[in-house]
C-alpha cells in the first residue's frame, strides 16, 4: 500500500489540511462537533467533490475517475443509513456483490462474521427490527466482508455492548498487525487513546496535532487524552456551563 | 434472494448497456434489491394495525393497477370507433402520456431524486452512471406495468379490429413513449437542479412539479383543439406547431402506416422513435451531473429566522380551541413546510386542483361565450378543486422521519385528539384555504360579488369534506407511517372522495335550483355538520 496524501482548501469546513497516512497504522481522528472530521472521510470516499487540492489514496489520484480505488476501502459512517426493509443476509450479500464478491462467497463470509457477532439468530430478520447495537454490527460487517485494505470507522463502537467493544478493538489491532490501515474517528477519548498508533487532532477545518499519544503527552503536559483534547480546542469552561444548563430550566421554580 | 421475472426481461438487454459503460451485473443487483424492498412495507412504529405479520412480499402498486385498467378498459372506444388514426391514437397517446407522467411525477419523484442511495451505494464501487440509471430503470419497471394495465384491454382488441400490424406499432410505440415520458421527467429535474441552489432548490422543484402539472393539462386542452370538427369531419392540417405536440407524433404513426405511407406524416412517424432514442443517450450522457447535482438537495442551510407571527399563526389561535391543538397545528404546518417528500407528492395533486375547475369551464366555452357561462350556475365546478383533499389527508398520515411519532406516545397528553385536529386545521389553511382563496378572487371576476356565499359554503364544505375523509381513509396518526416508495396508489379512494365531491355538489346545486336562500340553508346545514364531525375526532 502507498501513502495517503491529501491536501485541500477554500472549502469552508477545511482549511487546508495535509496528512500522509502509511500502512498497518491505525489512526485516530478526533475533534470537536462540526470539525470537519465526517467531511475528511466523506472527499476521500468520493461522495463530495467540490475541493480543492489533491487527494491520493494507493498512490492514484482518487479525482482520475477510475472508482476501482473503493474495492479496497471499507467504511462505516456516523449515522448508521441502511436498507432496514431487508434482512441481515440479503443486505450484506448486497454489499457483498457490490464489492464484487460472488453470492456465495459474500453469504458464508457474512454469516460467520454474524455468528462471531452472536446475531446469527436474526440473520434472517428484517433489519428493521434489529437494536441499535446489533444494526452497528450488521454495519461493521460490510464494511469488512470485502477483505478491505483501508478501512473508515466512524464512530464504530457506538450502541456496542462492553463485551462487543472489547471484540472490536481486537478486531481492529489485529488487522493493523497484517498491515492494514484503519482511519478511526470517535468522541470515546480513553478509546482512541489505548488503541491509536497515532493521533490526529483536527478542529475548525485544521489538524492542530498529530502523533502517537506520548508524543501528544510529552508537548502538552496533560495527563489524559481527553484533558489534551480540552486544551487544545481551548476548551475549559465546562463547569460554568453545566451550571447554566441546569438552572436554565430550574429557575422556573424561583 | 428473490429473483424478478421483469430482471430476466432485462438481461436480454445487457449487450446494449455494455456498450454505454453500465456495469450490467452491479445494476441488476441494485434493482432487485430495490423491487424487493418496495415489496415490502416498512413496520409502522406505533398503533400496530395488523398484529399479524405481513411475511408474504407483495407489491402495494401493482396490486392497485386495477383502477387503470378499468379506465383502460373505456379507452377502448378511442381504437375501436373508427379509422382516423390520426385524431384517435394522439387522442389515446395523449391520455396515456398524462396518466403516465402523472404518476411518475406524483409517485416516482422520490425515486428519482433519492439522496440516501448515494451514502450507501456510491461509496461502493459503483459508477455514478449505473446507479443512476438503474434508478431510471426502476420507474421505467413501474411505468411499464401501469402501461400494460392501461393499454392491455385497448392492445387485445386493436388485434382483432385493425390486424396484426397494428398491434406491433401499438407495442413498440408504447415501449417508446414510456421511455420518453421517464427520461424527459428526468431531463428536466436536471435541468432544475443544475440552475438552482440549496434552499431555493427545494422550492423551485415543488414549483416546477405545479408547472408540469398545468402544462400537463393545458397540452391536452391543445391537443384536442388541433383537430376541428367540420360537419363531423374530423379535419387536420398540418402546421409547424404540430411538432411540438408530442402525442401527435404517436398518432400520426398509425396513420402513416396504416392509412397509406402520406409524406406528411413520415418525419411526425420518426420523431416518436428518435426523440426518445436521443433523449437517453442525453440523459445518459448528463447523468454523472446529475447524480453529483443531487448533492445539492441534502445540504442544509441555516435559514434565516423569520417572525413566527406570521398570518398563519395567527390564524392558528383564531381556529384552534386549546393549548394542545395549537402545538399540534404549529408543528404540523412545520412538518409539512419542511418535509421534501411530503411536498414532492402532494405539489403535483395540488397543481391539477387549482387548474381542473379552468379546465371544465374552457370545454363550456366551446358550447356557449364567456357571459352565457358566467350568468348561469356553472361556478359550482369549483368544487372539482377539492380533488386534492383526499391526497392531502392521506399524505399527511406519512412522514419520512415517522420514527419521531414514539413523541406522541411519551408525552403527557391524555387523548391525541388535538393532534388530529390540529393537524387537519393545518392542512386547511396551509393549502385548502389558498387555494380557495386564489379560486374564489379569479371565479368572483368572472362571476360577479354574488357567488361569495356561494364561495363561502365551498369553504365550509371542503372543511368538512376534509374531515371525511380523514375519517374514512386514514387509520393512523399524523407523520407515524413510512414514506414508503411505492405507496398504495391512492386512485381508489381519490375516486371514492370524488364521488363525495360530487354529491356535495350536487345538494348545493339543487339548494340553488329549488329555493333563492337555498345557499344560505345549505351554509347552516354545513355549519352543523362541520361542528359534529370535528367533534367527533378523537
Amino acid at each position: 500500500m502507498n501513502n495517503v496524501r491529501k491536501n485541500y482548501s477554500g472549502v469552508d469546513v477545511l482549511n487546508g489540511i495535509d496528512l500522509e497516512v502509511y500502512e498497518g497504522q491505525i489512526i485516530g481522528y478526533i475533534g470537536p462537533n462540526g470539525a470537519g472530521k465526517s467531511t475528511t472521510v466523506k472527499l476521500m470516499l468520493g461522495l463530495i467533490e467540490d475541493y480543492s487540492g489533491s487527494m491520493e489514496i494507493f498512490g492514484r489520484d482518487i479525482a482520475d475517475g477510475d472508482i476501482s480505488y473503493k474495492k479496497r476501502i471499507g467504511y462505516v459512517p456516523e449515522v448508521v443509513d441502511i436498507y432496514d426493509n431487508l434482512t441481515a443476509r440479503e443486505y450484506l450479500t448486497f454489499i457483498g456483490e457490490l464489492y464484487g464478491l460472488d453470492f456465495q462467497t459474500a453469504d458464508t463470509r457474512a454469516f460467520k462474521m454474524a455468528e462471531c457477532f452472536g446475531i446469527k439468530d436474526v440473520y434472517d430478520s428484517r433489519i428493521a427490527s434489529y437494536s441499535k447495537g446489533m444494526k452497528q454490527k450488521v454495519m461493521l460487517i460490510s464494511s469488512m466482508l470485502h477483505n478491505p485494505d483501508l478501512l473508515f470507522l466512524d464512530e464504530p463502537l457506538s450502541g456496542l455492548d462492553a463485551n462487543s467493544v472489547m471484540v472490536v478493538k481486537e478486531i481492529m489491532s489485529l488487522l493493523a498487525s497484517q498491515g492494514k490501515t484503519i482511519f478511526y474517528s470517535s468522541h470515546i477519548m480513553d478509546v482512541v487513546e489505548k488503541i491509536s498508533d497515532r493521533i490526529i487532532l483536527i478542529n475548525k477545518g485544521q489538524i492542530i496535532a498529530d502523533g502517537t499519544f506520548s508524543e501528544l503527552q510529552h508537548s502538552n503536559k496533560e495527563g489524559s487524552l481527553e484533558q489534551i483534547f480540552n486544551q487544545l480546542t481551548g476548551f475549559n469552561e465546562h463547569k460554568d456551563i453545566a451550571m447554566e444548563f441546569v438552572s436554565s430550566f430550574q429557575e422556573v421554580h424561583e | 434472494m428473490k429473483d424478478f421475472k421483469i430482471l430476466l426481461l432485462l438481461d436480454r438487454l445487457r449487450w446494449l448497456f455494455a456498450k454505454f459503460g453500465i456495469d450490467y451485473p452491479i445494476m441488476r443487483k441494485i434493482l432487485q434489491v430495490k423491487l424487493l424492498m418496495d415489496s415490502r412495507k416498512a413496520p409502522a412504529i406505533i398503533g400496530q394495525r395488523n398484529k399479524k405479520k405481513q411475511r408474504n412480499d407483495s407489491n402495494q402498486f401493482i396490486q392497485s393497477l386495477w383502477i387503470y385498467l378499468i379506465i383502460g378498459c373505456f379507452m377502448i372506444i378511442f381504437i375501436v370507433f373508427g379509422d382516423h388514426f390520426l385524431f384517435q391514437m394522439s387522442l389515446y397517446f395523449g391520455v396515456l402520456m398524462f396518466m403516465v407522467m402523472m404518476s411518475v411525477v406524483s409517485d416516482f419523484s422520490t425515486v428519482l431524486l433519492d439522496t440516501r442511495d448515494k451514502g450507501m451505494i456510491l461509496t461502493k464501487p459503483v459508477n455514478s452512471r449505473t446507479l443512476g440509471l438503474a434508478k431510471a430503470i426502476h420507474v421505467t419497471i413501474y411505468m411499464f406495468y401501469l402501461t400494460i394495465a392501461f393499454s392491455g384491454p385497448a392492445l387485445i382488441v386493436s388485434l382483432f379490429k385493425h390486424g396484426f400490424l397494428f398491434f406491433i406499432l401499438f407495442i413498440i410505440e408504447l415501449i417508446f413513449v414510456n421511455i420518453l415520458i421517464v427520461v424527459l421527467t428526468a431531463l428536466l429535474y436536471m435541468f432544475v437542479l443544475r440552475f438552482f441552489d440549496g434552499e431555493k432548490l427545494k422550492d423551485v422543484i415543488n414549483y416546477f412539479q405545479i408547472m408540469l402539472s398545468l402544462g400537463m393539462a393545458i397540452g391536452y386542452q391543445v391537443l384536442v383543439r388541433v383537430f376541428e370538427f367540420v360537419d363531423l369531419e374530423i379535419v387536420f392540417n398540418l402546421s409547424w406547431w404540430h411538432y411540438l405536440i408530442i402525442p401527435i407524433w404517436y398518432g400520426a404513426a398509425f396513420e402513416y402506416v396504416m392509412n397509406g405511407m402520406d409524406r406528411m406524416y413520415l418525419m411526425l412517424t420518426l420523431f416518436s422513435i428518435a426523440v426518445p432514442i436521443l433523449a437517453i443517450f442525453y440523459y445518459l450522457k448528463l447523468l454523472p451531473t446529475f447524480e453529483h447535482n443531487l448533492q445539492k438537495l441534502s445540504s442544509v442551510q441555516i435559514p434565516k429566522r423569520k417572525s413566527t407571527k406570521s398570518l398563519f399563526s395567527r390564524g392558528g389561535k383564531w381556529i384552534c380551541q386549546s393549548r394542545e391543538e395549537r402545538i399540534f397545528y404549529q408543528f404540523a404546518h412545520k412538518m409539512m413546510k419542511n418535509e421534501r417528500e411530503f411536498k414532492l407528492k402532494v405539489y403535483p395533486i395540488l397543481g391539477m386542483s387549482i387548474v381542473i375547475p379552468f379546465i371544465i369551464l374552457f370545454s363550456f366555452l366551446r358550447e356557449s361565450n364567456l357571459s352565457e357561462i358566467t350568468a348561469n350556475n356553472s361556478y359550482i365546478i369549483i368544487y372539482f378543486s377539492g380533488l386534492m383533499i383526499p391526497t392531502l389527508v392521506l399524505m399527511v398520515q406519512h412522514s419520512s422521519n415517522y420514527k419521531g411519532a414514539w413523541i406522541y406516545k411519551v408525552a403527557p397528553l391524555g387523548d391525541l385528539s388535538a393532534l388530529k385536529t390540529g393537524t387537519l386545521k393545518a392542512v386547511l389553511m396551509n393549502y385548502v384555504v389558498p387555494t380557495m382563496l386564489f379560486e374564489g378572487v379569479l371565479f368572483t371576476i368572472l362571476y360577479g360579488g354574488r357567488i361569495i356565499p356561494d364561495l363561502f359554503a365551498v369553504l365550509l364544505a371542503f372543511s368538512f369534506l376534509t374531515v371525511l375523509c380523514f375519517q374514512l381513509f386514514t387509520p393512523s396518526l399524523p407523520f407515524s407511517e413510512p414514506m414508503d416508495t411505492v405507496q398504495q396508489s391512492q386512485g381508489v379512494k381519490t375516486f371514492l372522495s370524488l364521488i363525495l365531491i360530487v354529491l356535495l355538489m350536487g345538494v348545493h346545486y339543487l339548494a340553488i335550483r329549488l329555493w333563492d336562500y337555498g345557499v344560505y340553508m345549505y351554509l347552516i346545514v354545513l355549519f352543523f355538520a362541520n361542528a359534529l364531525m370535528w367533534r367527533k375526532i378523537n
